[in-house]
């Protein structure tokens, strides 16, 4: 059970320390967690500060860093978390450099440790009062004000296999699988761009092979295609030369997606006349120099216009690049002709064109790629095509029951971008999309038509919206049964964007500390036992209540009333600030109060996928402008990715630093 | 091999940045052709690991006096050959530092760096070099491939311990501090990648084509511009994917003096590159089916088919990576990983004896087989110096005080085997020194936390 459990566990480690006793803590939990999930931080301060100057604001946000975060640190913290690398966080950096982005990303660990309890450790010589822990959260969360203008690197992004495939096709008409062969990604935060000559030996092979699609053998007949993309043989060959260089300024316009700089342009004249020195006929000349560009840099990288000289750090991105962006960002496609003809006349910088060419793209069949991109990865479901099951526990779990699963998501999760719907139908709606597949899941007769995905109303609140979703109930289970701790972590970090702290790295053996037979316990026991444990008992106290408001789920996502050992389902859970609730109809009826808090979380993952980096400092003042635009509205999810992109984030980049 | 060259690759590769798009072809063969007038042939290196540790009682040898008469459990298979296997106890790898939260991110991509992730850049690659890659910028300039890297499952996997990036969990090749090597999983595009063969009905297969060295060159010039305005990072990031490129030309240059190669000795001129007396390049059987052992078994065959070939002389593969892969051969369809925290629990400890025991075998495969090869003088073996090892000692613990090795093959006489040393001194980087020198690349420093090498083994 131990391995088992604690497979999430290995997620991330954080400092070892030993724990003499709890019951000095427990007094003053259920109050403290009360106020700060129910009110964070943010939404406090943020009302009165909006009038505030920025001058203001900064020195509000010093001032209480000085006064409140300092003393907290140095008292608390600073003991352990110094150089000690088994520390892993060293605070006394961020204490002298309190905005930078690298501190930053400390004081996030350290707010989630301090929220739950989780530090300073029990053994600790003394322990912060709750006004102490109240007021450190409080002076954190203020420091974005010290923060500068900043929208951060657009790191060169290579493109995506999936993105690569679409490209091909939407310039060449080939089949978008060739990309096929290229190595899987490994997607980090951002990206991993890396490279290694394998993969330039596949991309020059799928190279050959669009060409060779493309272009007729000779003497046959030459293809519609080849007479788009290559013209036709000049009957004066002195004409050669001045043709090819046509044919790659439009070659290379499309797959730069920009103009070619001159020099760009000579260079791919020059693998023209490499092939006519080598005796080529012209066709084969200009299929060479095709073939150089489909190996390019520039083409197989989003890529600025080469030689705009600035001595500016932060620039505004050109218009291609813009539309390069947000194509890519909504369809995993190339940008269109409408895209490509505003970046042209230099108008699709402007907020309004942009946020109605977002609306445009969200419109269309093409923005389904999103959910493949963004949406299957926020939700966490991207698995679950490949992940285990016990197959003699459920054997329902088959291929096509996984992928309708899937699809149920994909839909559900288009129809509230592309309807402009609220985020908060994501936990709170009233249909979703079902194919015969899932049909029992939901005891919904079988249609005549088994192949479609059909838009059903929903009248059980347990149902609707992804808190009762098979798709995202299966991903957090185990291969033989539901995770109450995954399904509590899966929730506070992807529903409430609550950042919860990684468990001790050497978990303790929970089976050896009690006396019988672990097997015998009921699933709430065993997992109960987290809490008996000091090492882990703060974290499993919040998550775990949170996890069995769904044991009603099964492994699979299938209602139930009698767990797997036949007894009754105890399915009694509280949010952390103390609200109970039985069935996920309940914990909806909860989660109305914290609505702004789920719209902020979606946006926020959403921004941070968009630019492809962690969100950090100056980017949460962003956020709150934001959210502040999108909340008369009640958060409607297209509008919020309109304002993403029209951010200042979004359209410019920082060069230098 | 030490000093005969006009120019290593490695003095050249450090200067790229700057020399966006030098042909360093020329200036290349000619030490290459220097090299080619050795008569004895070269030392091979190859690496092939496992995760998530041994058994300890089960894979260390009790002494040195009884290693060839009663060797462990573990090593069974090694026994037609133990007399050409190598091992010793005691050296560390490296500490996890700041990721005490991440032992399975570091077990592999520590394994041949010998070295920490930047804890600052850890959500990037940012790692030295591995020992391989190393190996390959000094002697991979000879063959057309530097180096091949095979793996048996997709290096995909979603979990960053300790906020790592995630190619950390399923790489062991590093070409440059910032650039994980992906491996080879299909043996169908191995093999067709090792022989050049045209396009497969699947079309797997990268053909390269006369003119393709010039046209990339020019791919390089054209990039100049697109460089020059680029900030620093993107620059970087740019110079990755041209030195790629440039890696490419390469290798085309090395398929075209093999060719020229071929044609001579067509002609009667030879040049004693292959023996009458060697035995002839080993067949390759890809597995219909979706046995494991089998599926290991033809990615040891491809390894052995590349160094009898001289296709490459330094290969990485990753048996496994660190998450959880199952054995269902075995009997049993328990997950690696979580067999390994067996907390002494007797049935877990038999199977993850058992899964050791199989990873082993297949390594013992692939040696005993260079064993009955005849090149040369002796063996391929004799040639080569074959190094399985898992990044962990006990996986149920997360040690590594002592990480577990097996060498095989006596790198031409450079490694005195038949031998367990039960007392040695020194860390993961001065085994791989060690190696490296014995298999005669120069270093310019040590590699990852090394401080020494390990003499004793040296012959």
């Amino acid at each position: 059970m131990k391995t088992l459990d604690c497979q999430q566990h290995a997620r991330q480690g954080r400092f070892d320390h030993s724990v003499v006793t709890l019951a000095v803590r427990c007094l003053g939990i259920a109050l403290l967690l009360l106020h700060w999930f129910a009110c964070p931080p943010n939404a406090t301060s943020q009302s009165q500060d909006e009038n505030a100057s920025e001058d203001l604001l900064r020195d509000d946000a010093m001032q209480s860093f000085k006064t409140k975060v300092q003393p907290f640190v140095k008292k608390y913290c600073v003991d352990c978390h110094n150089t000690r690398p088994e520390a892993q966080l060293n605070l006394e950096t961020a204490l002298r450099n309190p905005e930078s982005a690298a501190s930053f990303r400390l004081w996030k660990k350290a707010v989630a440790s301090v929220k739950v309890l989780d530090m300073p450790p029990e053994d600790a010589s003394e322990l912060p009062t709750d006004q102490e822990r109240q007021d450190f959260l409080d002076s954190i969360a203020k420091l974005k004000y010290l923060a500068s203008r900043d929208p951060g690197p657009f790191i060169l992004r290579r493109l995506s296999k999936v993105e690569f495939g679409n490209t091909l096709h939407a310039l060449y008409g080939v089949d978008s699988s060739l990309s096929s062969i290229l190595p899987d990604e490994v997607v980090g935060e951002g990206y991993l761009n890396s490279i290694s000559p394998l993969q330039s030996e596949l991309y020059l092979g799928i190279a050959n092979q669009v060409i060779r699609s493309v272009i007729a053998e000779s003497g046959s007949p030459v293809t519609e295609q080849q007479e788009r993309l290559l013209g036709n043989l000049p009957a004066d060959p002195q004409l050669y030369r001045t043709e090819a260089r046509k044919v790659a300024l439009s070659l290379a316009s499309d797959a730069y997606r920009r103009p070619p700089s001159d020099s760009e342009l000579e260079a791919l004249l020059s693998v023209f006349d490499l092939g006519q020195e080598n005796q080529l006929d012209y066709m084969s000349s200009l299929a060479l120099m095709w073939k150089a560009i489909l190996v390019s840099p520039q083409f197989l990288f989003i890529t600025p216009q080469p030689g705009i000289e600035t001595d500016s750090s932060i620039v505004p991105l050109d218009d291609y690049q813009l539309a390069s962006r947000l194509s890519y960002l909504l369809w995993s496609h190339p940008p269109d002709g409408e895209l490509r003809a505003l970046a042209e006349a230099g108008n699709l910088s402007d907020p309004d064109v942009l946020r109605s060419q977002v609306q445009r793209l969200l419109g269309d069949a093409k923005s389904r790629a999103l959910f493949d991109t963004f949406g299957a990865q926020w939700l966490s479901v991207g698995g679950l095509l490949d992940q285990t099951f016990d197959p003699d526990l459920f054997p329902e779990m088959t291929p096509a029951v996984r992928s309708a699963m899937l699809e149920e998501v994909r839909w559900f999760f288009q129809s509230i971008v592309s309807e402009n719907q609220s985020i908060f139908r994501f936990v709170d709606s009233d249909y979703t999309f079902i194919s015969d597949e899932i049909a029992d899941w939901y005891e919904i007769e079988k249609s005549d038509d088994a192949s479609t995905v059909q838009r059903v109303k929903i009248t059980d609140p347990n149902r609707g919206g992804i808190l009762g979703m098979p798709a995202v109930l299966a991903s957090t289970s185990f291969p033989t049964r539901s995770s109450p701790v995954n399904r509590g972590v899966w929730f506070l970090e992807q529903v409430l964007g609550e950042h919860v702290p990684p468990p001790p790295p050497d978990v303790p053996d929970l089976a050896a500390s009690i006396s019988g037979d672990p097997k015998k316990l009921t699933l709430r026991e065993r997992t109960e036992m987290h809490q008996s444990d000091p090492a882990c008992a703060n974290c499993h106290r919040i998550l775990d209540p949170i996890g069995f408001g769904f044991e009603n789920f099964d492994a699979i996502g299938r209602w139930r009333t009698v767990d797997m050992d036949g007894n009754p389902v105890d399915s009694q859970g509280s949010l952390p600030s103390g609200e109970a609730f039985a069935t996920p109809a309940e914990l909806k009826e909860q989660l109305i109060k914290r609505k702004g808090d789920v719209a902020r979380n979606v946006t926020a993952q959403f921004m941070a996928f968009s630019l492809g980096r962690p969100l950090e400092s100056y980017d949460e003042r962003v956020l709150d402008e934001l959210m502040n635009r999108l909340a008369p509205d009640d958060y409607p999810m297209g509008t919020m990715i309109g304002e993403v992109v029209t951010s200042y984030l979004f359209t410019h980049r920082r060069i230098s630093k | 091999m030490t000093g005969r060259h006009a120019i290593n690759r490695r003095t050249c590769l450090m200067g790229t940045g700057a020399a966006l798009a030098l042909p360093l072809l020329d200036v290349m063969s000619e030490a290459q052709d220097v090299g080619e007038t050795s008569q004895s042939p070269p030392v091979r290196l190859g690496f092939m690991y496992m995760p998530h540790g041994v058994i300890m009682d089960q894979f260390w040898p009790s002494d040195a006096e009884t290693f060839l008469t009663s060797p462990p459990p573990a090593i069974e298979s090694l026994r037609p050959i133990l007399n050409q296997c190598l091992m010793m106890k005691g050296i560390a790898g490296v500490s996890n530092g700041p990721f005490q939260g991440a032992p399975h991110a570091l077990e592999l991509s520590t394994w041949l760096t010998a070295a920490l992730p930047n804890p600052d850049r850890r959500n990037e690659v940012n790692i030295s070099i591995s020992a391989d890659q190393i190996a390959a910028n000094y002697v991979g300039s000879f063959t057309p491939l530097p180096s091949l890297e095979l793996a048996t499952m997709p290096q995909t996997w979603k979990e960053n311990q300790a906020g790592l990036n995630e190619a950390y969990y399923s790489h062991c090749s590093y070409r440059s501090p910032t650039q994980a090597v992906p491996a080879e999983i299909n043996p169908r595009s191995v093999l067709n990648r090792l022989f050049q063969k045209p396009d497969d009905s699947a079309g797997n297969t990268p053909a390269i084509e006369p003119l393709d060295r010039q046209l990339l060159d020019r791919v390089l010039i054209g990039a100049r511009d697109l460089r020059r305005t680029l900030p620093i990072g993107d620059q970087r990031k740019l110079d990755e994917y041209l030195d790629s490129v440039r890696s490419v030309e390469r290798r085309i240059a090395a398929i075209e003096s093999r060719q020229k190669e071929a044609a001579m000795a067509k002609a009667g001129v030879r040049t004693s590159r292959v023996k009458e007396s060697d035995a002839p390049p080993i067949e390759i059987k890809i597995p219909e089916g979706d046995k494991r052992s089998e599926y290991m078994q033809v990615m040891c065959d491809l390894t052995i088919l590349a160094f009898q070939t001289d296709t490459t002389r330094v290969s990485t593969y990753i048996g496994s990576t660190p998450n959880g892969v199952s054995y269902p051969e075995l009997g049993f369809t328990d997950k690696h990983h979580s067999t390994t925290h067996h907390s002494n629990d007797p049935e877990k400890v038999r199977k993850v004896a058992a899964i050791t025991k199989f990873n082993i075998d297949q390594f013992a495969y692939m040696v005993t087989k260079m064993a009955d090869l005849t090149e040369g003088e002796g063996t391929l073996l004799d040639h080569c110096i074959m190094m399985w090892g898992s990044g962990l000692e006990d996986g149920d613990r997360h040690t590594r005080a002592n990480l577990p090795f097996i060498i095989a093959g006596g790198g031409v006489g450079s490694l005195k085997t038949g031998r367990f040393l039960p007392n040695v001194k020194g860390n993961q980087g001065d085994l791989l020194t060690t190696l490296l020198d014995c298999a005669g690349v120069p270093l310019d420093r040590p590699i990852g936390i090394a401080t020494k090498q390990i003499d004793e083994i040296k012959a």
